[in-house]
């Protein structure tokens, strides 16, 4: 008998593994598929897909300019004595650089759903078999490497063109803390796709939540410029912490956090954020349900 | 007149069952200025640059961007609600019913043009005010007039170009690309957040946007910087006589030709 009950307890916990095995495998095949289909709607579209790679140029060439026109050149004293970096075209390129994923984070994953009601499939894919957090983490995976690919390229442009250097050292880090900075701007993603279910004006969200963030971030700017109440709630955004940390291992960037601050500090909003991100985007999915508001325009 | 007044009505109605997009349009030009005004503030280490001021006429930066800013609501009206004003339709399912209405699209067009323009104005009129009472602004009244006269100009050239988007998304469908194309080149190649006169690439792609001598006139009148009036007046009238033929033009060139290949419904 003893035998018989161990056979049977391995088998329940072969099976378990199995199920285990197999529901994480559907699920990434899932993740996967959807970022397949993403790539393949956006590269039937050849125009805007090749438009997305000039785009970080129109925007930040602005920046550039404009610094360039209040000093006649490309180095400010001021900003050398607020920072210890005075070259501002090299300080503005990698707060902005960075922050195209906040771009990515609240266009591309707000936006999904909202598509996917525009060609009509929001329903049939709400329908599948697996959870919606799978269909949100394919988009997260398919903006990454979307993202990912925009920036390379701009990278390699602006270096080129304006003979930025950098403190090569530093890329190990500011690589890892890019990593934990995007994870957890996927938490506002999420956030921002389940919002959409109830508001339905995806991209009055998306903006309103990006420019609010591209302020109180020290994009071009150090956090000392901002006003005290501003620079109290950039610290909790991880866009924050994402640029000064990098500024602060390519350039050098004089901090007034310590850099394991930083990364702990970095930690925890991810799993805030994710968390948070998570709960909303649930919430609104159960609502949409329950009022029927899904497939309503 | 039934037909434009009745496509203002619809728009309205629209309008208002997204109150969060009214807030929005008020608030975002005046947001995406701030930046600028931190930059400028972490640059030079005040609120006036000697440099700018060489350049552009006034040392001080702040009114400078908020007026650009401002100013580009009438951009982002004329790329992004009139490219869209088609575009919307095939989404809300409703295209065919319009076009198949008895009356010319033309006539359609227009009255979703001048429902944006004026919802435009009345987004500028309270984004100013708020300058004037926050920033300090100040704007005489016998100015009212040829700011006027030169936002009425503007507008004319703007939504010129805006007849040319509406047809070419009839076309090209996923206009998101194209709009951004002619979004890019007003933000890139117009003084709306620098003095293009910096560069001589930007400065040579600035003479043919109407948009660089609407802010000329406009910051020089609200920021008394010297100007030519009659120069860019005429300028401006000059390129309005040009490009609202060409945007109507185009508009029912692309029309016709969908009707004939049958891809007006396609998405």
């Amino acid at each position: 008998m003893r035998g018989t009950e161990g056979t049977e307890k391995r088998g329940t916990e072969m099976r378990g593994t199995e199920t285990l095995k197999g529901k994480i495998l559907h699920y990434l095949r899932a993740i996967n598929a959807e970022n397949i289909k993403e790539w393949k709607i956006e590269l039937k579209y050849k125009p805007d897909f090749i438009r997305q790679f000039f785009e970080p140029f129109v925007y930040l060439l602005p920046y550039f300019l404009y610094g360039f026109a209040l000093l006649g050149s490309r180095n400010s004293e001021h900003l050398k004595s607020l920072t210890g970096i005075s070259d501002i075209f090299a300080f503005i390129f990698v707060g902005y650089l960075i922050m195209g994923f906040l771009n990515t984070a609240c266009w591309a994953m707000g936006a999904s759903l909202r598509k996917e009601q525009w060609y009509g499939t929001l329903e049939t894919i709400f329908v599948a078999p697996v959870p919606r957090w799978v269909y949100v983490a394919g988009m997260a995976l398919h903006s990454t490497l979307h993202q990912g690919l925009i920036m390379l390229i701009e990278a390699v442009v602006v270096v080129f063109i304006f003979k930025i250097f950098f403190n090569i050292s530093g890329l190990f880090y500011s690589l890892i803390l890019l990593l934990l900075m995007i994870s957890t701007l996927y938490g506002l993603g999420i956030l921002v796709a389940g919002l959409t279910i109830g508001l339905k004006q995806w991209w009055v969200i998306s903006e309103a939540v990006s420019t609010l963030i591209t302020i109180i971030t020290p994009i071009a700017y150090p956090l000392a410029i901002l006003p005290l109440f501003l620079q109290k709630i950039a610290l909790f955004l991880p866009t924050t912490y994402g640029v000064m940390g990098i500024r602060h291992f390519l350039l050098g960037e004089h901090l007034t956090i310590s850099v394991p601050a930083i990364f702990v500090r970095i930690a925890v909003m991810l799993i805030i954020w994710i968390g948070f991100g998570l709960m909303i985007f649930l919430i609104m999915d159960r609502y949409g349900r329950k009022k029927g508001a899904l497939s309503l325009y | 007149m039934n037909i434009i007044l009745a496509e203002i009505k619809k728009s309205y109605k629209i309008l208002l069952a997204y109150p969060v997009e009214i807030a929005f349009w008020i608030f975002s030009p005046l947001l995406w200025a701030v930046p600028l005004i931190f930059q400028g503030k972490a640059l030079v280490g005040s609120l006036s640059s000697e440099n700018f001021g060489a350049v552009t006429g006034t040392p001080d930066f702040i009114p400078y961007v908020l007026i650009g800013a401002i100013i580009s609501t009438y951009m982002a009206s004329s790329v992004w609600s009139m490219g869209f004003a088609m575009r919307d339709e095939t989404y809300y399912g409703t295209l065919e019913h319009i076009l198949s209405a008895p009356v010319k699209p033309v006539y359609i067009l227009l009255g979703k043009a001048l429902f944006n323009s004026l919802l435009a104005t009345t987004y500028v009129i309270i984004q100013l005010s708020i300058c004037v009472l926050i920033f300090g602004l100040q704007i005489t009244i016998h100015k009212i007039v040829p700011i006027v006269f030169f936002l009425i100009l503007l507008i004319a050239g703007l939504y010129g170009i805006g007849f040319a988007a509406a047809g070419l998304t009839l076309l090209v469908k996923e206009a998101h690309g194209l709009l951004h194309l002619f979004e890019y080149v007003l933000f890139l190649f117009s003084p709306i957040r620098y003095p293009v006169e910096i560069n001589p690439i930007t400065k040579a792609v600035s003479i043919f946007i109407p948009l660089t001598y609407a802010l000329i006139a406009l910051r020089g009148l609200l920021l008394n910087i010297r100007f030519d009036f009659w120069k860019n007046s005429c300028i401006l009238i000059g390129i309005d006589i040009i490009i609202i033929p060409l945007g109507l033009y185009i508009f029912n060139w692309v029309d016709r030709h969908t009707r004939q290949k049958g891809t007006l419904a396609e998405y």
